[in-house]
């Protein structure tokens, strides 16, 4: 008999703040047997890890996969990793980002079954240096499962892509993979603020790579990509799912920091007519999460530093990590993983290094189900 | 049998006269503790009384209370050696000589502590106390009756019970409670640090004092081992993993297999002492938590010169061992906690660092001296 | 009925008494009248400024007559003027010829014009001028500026990190809840413990003496990046 290891406080102090459903489903807990217990918890862990009340049995998360065999949710079509926002200095092995960047790598191999692939995720580069993408280059090359590349602001704009292109193809691709449809987008396109100002390809690159540096543009993914992205879409049955990876958000946060997509309406308006569209983006190194209409957004975890939430503009559906540490260079950091579900829709699992992981997944995210939990307001920053 | 007891009531006999003459008592129920220091929290329902103090003395030092005669709560927090295992040997031992997972801790100020064990797997003294009894490596018990049963054997006690329960019943939490307050007197505060903290610079040697500058700074100690005024113990009370005994551990196989044995209704207390594996998960092992991975509690330091030797597996023997352990950033595992990095300490700075850390020892522990000529 | 009638009156009585004498008191108030050469009393009128602080004698005007419409207005004007002197005690005497003279600060001014300067300004220091103003901002900006170059730039570390990769624009410095327990120092910290304390450990760097013009530079960015927010000493 699987014992419910949630003392009875935590239980009430849970079920203050839910719904009639949801407390039935708390209460469900409390006397189980092991298959209710998993087709319960599996609800529960979610709520749970969402709200950061409790934190969730580690191992439920395996009894969740085993859950899913019990028809409790979709079944899991595949999974796949992705590692990102290395923002590699070329110092060699030892330095705090490539440790990092190798420790993600270390956690990707270790997965058993092995993913399908990683997706890395931008920003392999901090300066845009060849020796530093040579550097990340060497690091990926590492994991055992095949790699997708996706580029991000720092590794464009010391040589607008040339080394990036030469090194790891086309900037923008699509792919289908087992009933998916995979969209690889240049989401840090920024309009020319350089050339009148004279700045050198260094000093552009400076200021690119100051997330508060307003001398630069804001992101957008531009109307030849928007035109590219219609075509690739046309041939697609509006029932298959989407995933698109992008390095900004593909929406509208927090200008200031570009956290931010100029055209996320028009790039939105191309995807809407899908079905399932999710779409996996970095650039914001924290737990973000998001939706409009019927795209979920998610963001992924950095190798190399948390930024803090913005002042303002953060979705309602996000439950935000809490302030990281700075004696521990891996707290608020980490990689993680995407679980694709048999209907295409994809539940997001961050593996924050020090933390215990935090699952978010595509039902919570339809259902609304994750505002319903009383507004989980993090620190102020 | 008869003899046996016997022979060990004589010892008994003498003890309780020698406390009774006694003056400078380690059991005045003011706890000695320094202005400005928060006292040791003391649960409701066991208020400390001289009775229950002397009861619990009694019990601390009796090896009666092991299933062979050898094993008592003195056996590994000997008073003779800071109040830790005297073996000196990596790991304590119990009866039969049976060999645990882990490396005795002080009782000399646990009582401040915010939980007890390496895994912090006891919130108080009290439900400490009561772990080891029905330990199969420790005292050897089998379960709480057998305990009891033992304890009814030996005729001295039943007074003892009355006296600090106002009842005859002999139960194993009362026995808790009643080790857990003797525990609560051994309280020690004063050393070198301690004036030197309140402006005595004179009170460290140079080394000493070049050490604290590093323990603040360059050796990045203070952040999990610092010093709190109201709470002197250089203990963050937190968990971490600083790549200890992690050799040939793969975590994540022995953690599902730990859990699946825990949710069936496994002790956790039997897979920490007497199962080097599960051992290794730390704290891990009672919460599940997946940042408790291989994370042991941050030891408080003070006495830490008499307490060799070092870490949850006594792998470090003398305290250069350890700065050098944390000099080269611990071990790398998938779980090591982010605070850990090679320091770059030369020799000099690491050998400051132990002068300091000798400054931690008491200069009163004197006042134990009749605590020691209890110890078998 | 009788009982509360007299308490009544007593109450007003008091009222009227502290009102009387708060700011009125008739030897204060000769003292003044003084100053300003305004030494008799049933020729002249005196008006009070609200804050009761500023008083403008009028004089060819009886005590009991009322001041003529346009001698009425010149007081208002004197008394706006005065106005802006926040805080100053200050006494006008408009004689009958118009001359308005005026003593502040100890001192006595004659000729005083409404709207023209008076000396007094300059002698005040929490009354900077425009141009003072512009000089001190520009200092400010100077430093907050250098600061925010530090603040962004690798070079107080030695492994690359800026501060303001954990802190774009500042944020989760949060300078206005020092003094307070930093976690990290195991003690109560000030900014500048902790700006060091980074530039140590996250940044790998040396640090900084408290006093070291890099050192306020950072501080004077991260405050002035923070203006506005409430003091929140302790707060983590």
């Amino acid at each position: 008999m699987y014992q419910n290891d949630m003392t009875r406080k935590e239980i009430e102090f849970a079920l203050a703040e839910r719904s009639k459903e949801d407390e039935r489903t708390l209460r469900g807990l409390e006397n189980c047997d092991r298959r209710n217990f998993l087709r319960v918890s599996l609800k529960f862990a979610g709520m749970a890890a969402a709200a950061s009340i409790i934190q969730p049995h580690t191992f439920q998360l395996v009894n969740v996969v085993h859950a899913a065999e019990d028809g409790a949710q979709p079944e899991l079509a595949f999974r796949f990793a992705y590692v990102s926002d290395t923002h590699l200095y070329a110092r060699g092995m030892t330095h705090r980002f490539a440790k990092a960047a190798l420790k993600a790598v270390e956690d990707v191999n270790a997965l058993d079954p092995q993913p399908d692939f990683v997706l890395f995720g931008g920003d392999l580069a901090q300066l845009g240096r060849p020796d530093e993408l040579a550097l990340g280059q060497q690091i990926l090359k590492e994991l055992k499962a095949p790699v997708r590349m996706m580029v991000g602001e720092h590794d464009w704009y010391l040589d607008l892509g040339e080394k990036w292109k030469e090194m790891f193809g086309p900037d923008f691709y699509s792919f289908d993979y087992k009933g998916i449809h995979f969209v690889t987008l240049n989401s840090v396109v920024e309009k020319d603020f350089w050339t009148a100002k004279g700045y050198t390809p260094e000093q552009r690159m400076a200021i690119v790579s100051g997330l508060d540096d307003n001398r630069q543009s804001p992101f957008e993914v531009g109307e030849p990509q928007r035109q590219w992205l219609s075509k690739d879409l046309a041939k697609i049955d509006k029932k298959t799912p989407i995933v698109v990876f992008s390095h900004s958000p593909l929406y509208k946060l927090y200008k200031n920091w570009n956290f931010w997509t100029d055209d996320a309406e028009q790039v939105q308006q191309i995807l809407q007519p899908f079905e399932t569209v999710s779409v996996i983006h970095g650039h914001t190194h924290q737990l973000l999460t998001h939706r409009i209409g019927n795209i979920h957004f998610h963001g992924m975890l950095s190798t190399a530093w948390p930024w803090p939430y913005a002042p303002e503009g953060l979705p309602e559906l996000t439950v935000q990590m809490s302030r990281s540490d700075p004696f521990n260079q891996l707290d608020g950091c980490g990689n993680g993983t995407i679980d694709v579900r048999k209907n295409g829709r994809v539940d997001k699992r961050y593996n924050l290094w020090t933390r215990n992981p935090r699952v978010v997944t595509a039902s919570e995210l339809a259902s609304g189900s994750l505002t319903g939990l009383g507004g989980y307001k993090g620190p102020s920053y | 049998m008869i003899s046996f007891r016997v022979r060990t009531s004589a010892r008994w006999v003498c003890a309780a006269a020698l406390l009774l003459a006694s003056n400078a008592q380690a059991t005045d129920l003011e706890l000695p503790v320094p202005e400005g220091v928060f006292p040791p929290e003391i649960p409701a329902e066991n208020q400390l009384t001289r009775e229950k103090v002397d009861l619990g003395r009694t019990l601390y030092f009796d090896t009666r209370l092991s299933t062979d005669g050898t094993v008592g709560c003195v056996t590994c927090h000997d008073p003779r050696s800071g109040f830790a295992d005297g073996r000196r040997k990596p790991t304590s031992a119990g009866v039969g000589g049976a060999v645990g997972a882990r490396n005795a801790p002080t009782v000399l100020n646990a009582a401040f502590l915010a939980s007890q064990f390496w895994d912090g797997r006891a919130a108080t003294l009290e439900e400490q106390a009561v772990q080891p009894l029905i330990n199969s490596i420790e005292h050897g018990f089998a379960d709480k009756d057998a305990v009891v049963a033992r304890i009814r054997e030996l005729p001295e006690y039943a007074p003892l019970f009355e006296k600090a329960f106002g009842g005859p019943e002999i139960t194993i939490e009362r026995a808790g409670q009643a080790i857990a307050s003797f525990e609560r007197t051994l309280i020690s505060l004063d050393a070198p640090i301690d004036r030197f903290l309140k402006g005595d610079t004179a009170a460290l040697s140079e080394p000493a004092r070049r050490g604290w500058e590093l323990f603040n700074g360059k050796a990045r100690c203070n952040t999990c081992h610092g010093h709190v005024d109201v709470l002197p113990l250089f203990t963050d009370d937190d968990f971490h993993n600083i790549g200890v005994g992690i050799a040939g551990i793969d975590f994540d196989t022995i953690a599902r297999k730990a859990v699946d044995a825990v949710v069936a209704g496994a002790s956790i207390d039997e897979l920490a002492i007497s199962n080097e594996k599960a051992s290794a998960l730390g704290r891990f092992l009672v919460t599940r938590e997946p940042r408790h991975m291989g994370a042991f509690k941050t030891s408080q330091l003070r006495n830490i010169a008499l307490t060799a030797p070092y870490m949850h597996d006594g792998s470090e023997a003398t305290l250069a061992d350890v700065i050098e352990y944390y000099d080269i950033g611990g071990n790398p595992n998938a779980y090591l906690d982010g605070g850990m990095r090679p320091l770059g300490l030369t020799a000099q700075e690491k050998a400051d660092l132990v002068a300091l850390l000798e400054s931690f020892t008491s200069d009163d522990l004197e006042r134990f001296e009749d605590l020691k000529k209890l110890a078998p | 009925m009788n009982v509360k009638l007299i308490l009544a009156a007593l109450m007003l009585g008091a009222i009227g008494l502290t009102y009387f004498f708060m700011d009125r008191s008739p030897a204060l108030e000769r003292a003044r009248r003084a100053e300003v050469g305004a030494e008799d009393e049933w020729a002249s009128r005196t008006v009070w400024a609200c804050d009761r602080r500023k008083m403008v004698i009028v004089e060819g005007v009886r005590s009991d007559e009322k001041i003529p419409p346009a001698r009425a207005q010149q007081v208002a004007d004197v008394l706006q003027d005065l106005m802006r002197y926040c805080n100053e005690e200050i006494t006008a005497r408009i004689s009958t010829d118009a001359r308005i003279t005026i003593a502040a600060n100890g001192k006595v001014y004659e000729h005083y014009v409404v709207g023209g300067p008076l000396p007094i300004v300059k002698a005040r220091f929490g009354d900077p001028t425009e141009r003072e103003k512009k000089i001190w901002k520009a200092e400010l900006d100077k430093l907050v500026t250098e600061g925010d170059r530090l603040f962004h730039s690798d070079e107080l570390g030695t492994n690359g990190v800026a501060c303001a990769m954990c802190h774009p624009n500042a944020a989760n410095t949060h300078p206005e809840t020092y003094p307070k327990f930093q976690t990290q120092l195991k003690e109560v910290a000030l900014l500048r413990d902790m700006v060091n304390w980074c530039i140590l450990n996250p940044l790998e760097g040396k640090q900084l003496d408290h006093a070291d013009p890099r050192m306020k530079a950072l501080e004077a960015y991260m405050l002035a990046a923070r203006a506005g927010k409430a003091l929140e000493a302790g707060k983590h």
